[in-house]
């Protein structure tokens, strides 16, 4: 930096005139070869590579996986079982234990974070030795080690423990659906005690079940299911002759119309 | 022709050491994957950057076809999604993007924890670090309440809930995300604003803070 | 080896190759979303649907006003909005002439300045149009009327989308 009288200056601003400014030649790496580099342009070059290798990953990942989109939001639908985005999961199971639910939900939802959080803030603080390698700060790496573990363990648990199908179907976008009433087939439903107590009057779904159309099922699908029951449905439920079994199940499969005959 | 005017604007403001302070400092040798291959995980904070531009170019994008209203919200992402040519593309590279940068940015924290980065004299740099990464999850949270479906609804109320069991503060600070008692048309345009405007000026404000500190103190030395 | 001997540098080298490197992450994420922001610009016209306005009987060789509803899709929002036609018998033909006036997008009336009769009026900036839509000379309005596209079925006028003429 150049100081003092003599300086030389563009017009009336602070800007140095000319021969007082740093040429514009690069550095000289030549004295540390092949060890120490650029950053402009070496290193930036394998950066943006490792980059483009990165963006291309994330394409493909975009273009096979598109962004799910649920069906629009029904605040009155009590039955849905929410579920936060997946790094927000190892909170969201933390509620779920003893120690951290019910009257202790402040140590889980406050506490226990804060506490985590908090450390990470001041972890300059908390561990302020010279030593860097994290073998030679044992507390420190241990403590960070564990944390991460039980992130995972927590992550993992709460994956395992959620019902990914019941979840798919819950948050499915459901056609507007138009049943038949005039149909032989919504006569035999009507029929059905059982299957109205929970799957209601109209078949859209009731107290304690779902739509009866909410699944794709092939008709075959749908006999088994009423044969045989489906999780949190009970079997053999159904009362009436065989052929009546079979009108209806064809009706469910085909979304409330009485199926045309060609499309068997 | 540019030399002219790269000439012109030099002589009036003196540039060239701006951009050369940034081209050519030196790189140390530990953070060269072709020196030890180990040096990858040097690699992270620069990806963290990146998808957080793409974060920011494919959210001011989207934002030309989404609206923050609980009527149109759900249909303008769907229309979006389903009608605008690339539209799957443009909201997954978000979608999939909120994802990439907590794995880049928790990989990029676990690197400067294990290698000690934070100690002195580069507290103050973990500090602001730290607070990216609260701000990254803010992100996340608001983001998710936007497209209005089933799963945005439910994640919010149970995330307000979360805010609700703090003590003293709780019952204000849920009202106060929500914006009023009800989880509606008030929430969606506060998540809206905070995710679109306050998180990310606080996010770049930071993001600055942090790279100025790296250019000026240099990257933290070999193990 | 000095660096001056190569015609090209290695640093140039080098710099190339990471221009190109950028260029590609820049194009890479960036293509898509310039594509979906230019997406209503690159959309084809939809085809409008001919809606049912009035009867050929209701017809005269007077030009008179007809509003029907049109539905408009705008993206994700659908809306019934009113249009207004000015109809009349020319003949066997059947002409239907937007109200809108060609000069700033007022809306023009039939004889509604009782200075000048059998012309259309524009009350803002005092532009009139003939019986067949051409502008009349002299008032700010350069070109004539638009028409309205005209499909006639079993004795009912149905109007379509509206054709820009230069002149009548």
């Amino acid at each position: 930096m150049h100081r003092g009288k003599g300086m030389k200056f563009v017009g009336d601003s602070r800007i140095p005139a000319k021969e007082h400014r740093m040429k514009n030649i690069p550095k000289d790496y030549s004295e540390y070869p092949g060890k120490t580099e650029a950053f402009w342009p070496n290193f930036l070059l394998r950066e943006w590579m490792v980059g483009a290798v990165f963006l291309i990953g994330y394409l493909c990942l975009t273009v096979a996986h598109p962004a799910p989109l649920e069906r629009v939001a029904d605040p009155t639908d009590s039955g849905y079982i929410p579920l936060p985005d997946w790094y927000f999961l190892f909170l969201y199971q933390l509620l779920k234990y003893e120690f951290a639910a019910g009257q202790y939900t402040v140590i889980g939802a406050v506490v226990m974070p804060g506490i985590a959080f908090g450390a990470l803030l001041l972890a300059p603080w908390l561990d302020n030795g010279p030593e860097r390698r994290p073998i030679k700060r044992p507390i420190a790496s241990s403590i960070m080690l564990l944390a991460v573990i039980s992130i995972i363990f927590l992550t993992w648990e709460s994956v395992a423990e959620h019902d990914w199908e019941a979840a798919a179907q819950q948050g499915a976008i459901v056609e507007d659906i138009e049943v038949d009433e005039t149909s032989e087939a919504f006569e035999i439903w009507s029929m059905q005690q059982s299957c109205i107590n929970c799957h209601g009057g109209d078949m859209l779904g009731g107290a304690a079940g779902p739509s009866v159309f909410q699944s794709d099922y092939t008709k075959e699908q749908v006999i088994a299911i009423i044969k045989e029951g489906a999780p949190g449905m009970p079997p053999d439920q159904f009362e009436g002759t065989e052929e009546e079994l079979e009108t209806l199940a064809a009706f469910i499969a085909n979304d409330g119309q009485v199926p045309d005959e060609d499309e068997e | 022709m540019l030399q002219k005017i790269y000439d012109w604007v030099d002589e009036r403001l003196d540039i060239t050491p701006m951009w050369r302070d940034i081209a050519d400092h030196e790189v140390p040798e530990h953070v060269n994957p072709a020196h030890h291959f180990s040096a990858f995980v040097y690699c992270f904070g620069g990806l963290t950057f990146f998808v957080t531009v793409i974060q920011i170019l494919s959210g001011m994008f989207l934002t030309m076809y989404y609206v923050p209203d609980i009527i149109h919200a759900y249909e303008s992402v769907y229309f979006l999604q389903n009608e605008v040519t690339h539209g799957v593309i443009v909201r997954g590279m978000h979608h999939w993007g909120a994802s990439l940068v907590i794995v880049m940015m928790f990989l990029h924290t676990l690197r400067v924890f294990f290698t000690g980065s934070y100690k002195k004299p580069r507290e103050l740099n973990w500090v602001v670090g730290v607070l990216i990464f609260f701000v990254m999850l803010g992100l996340g949270f608001t983001g998710y309440l936007l497209p209005w479906d089933m799963k945005a609804y439910f994640a919010t109320v149970v995330g307000l809930e979360i805010a609700e069991a703090a003590p003293v503060v709780g019952g204000f600070a849920r009202v106060l995300l929500a914006g009023g008692e009800i989880i509606g048309a008030q929430t969606l345009t506060r998540f809206f604003a905070i995710h679109v405007f306050f998180l990310p000026g606080a996010l770049l404000g930071l993001l600055g803070a942090h790279f100025y500190m790296i250019r000026k103190q240099g990257i933290s030395g070999p193990l | 080896m000095s660096e001056k001997e190569h015609k090209v540098s290695r640093r140039q080298f080098l710099t190339y190759t990471l221009m190109g490197v950028g260029g590609f992450m820049v194009a890479g994420a960036i293509s898509p979303m310039v594509r979906f922001a230019l997406d209503p610009a690159l959309q084809a016209g939809g085809e409008t649907e001919f809606v049912s306005v009035a009867t050929v009987d209701d017809l005269t060789d007077e030009p008179q006003r007809f509003d029907f509803q049109l539905e408009i899709e705008d993206a994700w929002y659908t809306s019934e909005q009113s249009r207004t036609a000015w109809i009349y018998k020319d003949g066997n033909d059947i002409v239907a002439l937007s109200p809108v006036c060609t000069h700033l997008g007022c809306t023009v009336n039939w004889e509604g300045s009782e200075d000048h009769p059998n012309q259309f009026y524009c009350p803002c900036h005092f532009g009139r149009f003939e019986k067949s839509g051409q502008n009349v000379a002299q008032t700010p309005p350069t070109r004539p009327l638009d028409l309205y596209e005209i499909e006639v079925r079993d004795g009912v006028v149905y109007l379509g989308s509206i054709i820009q003429r230069r002149s009548v």
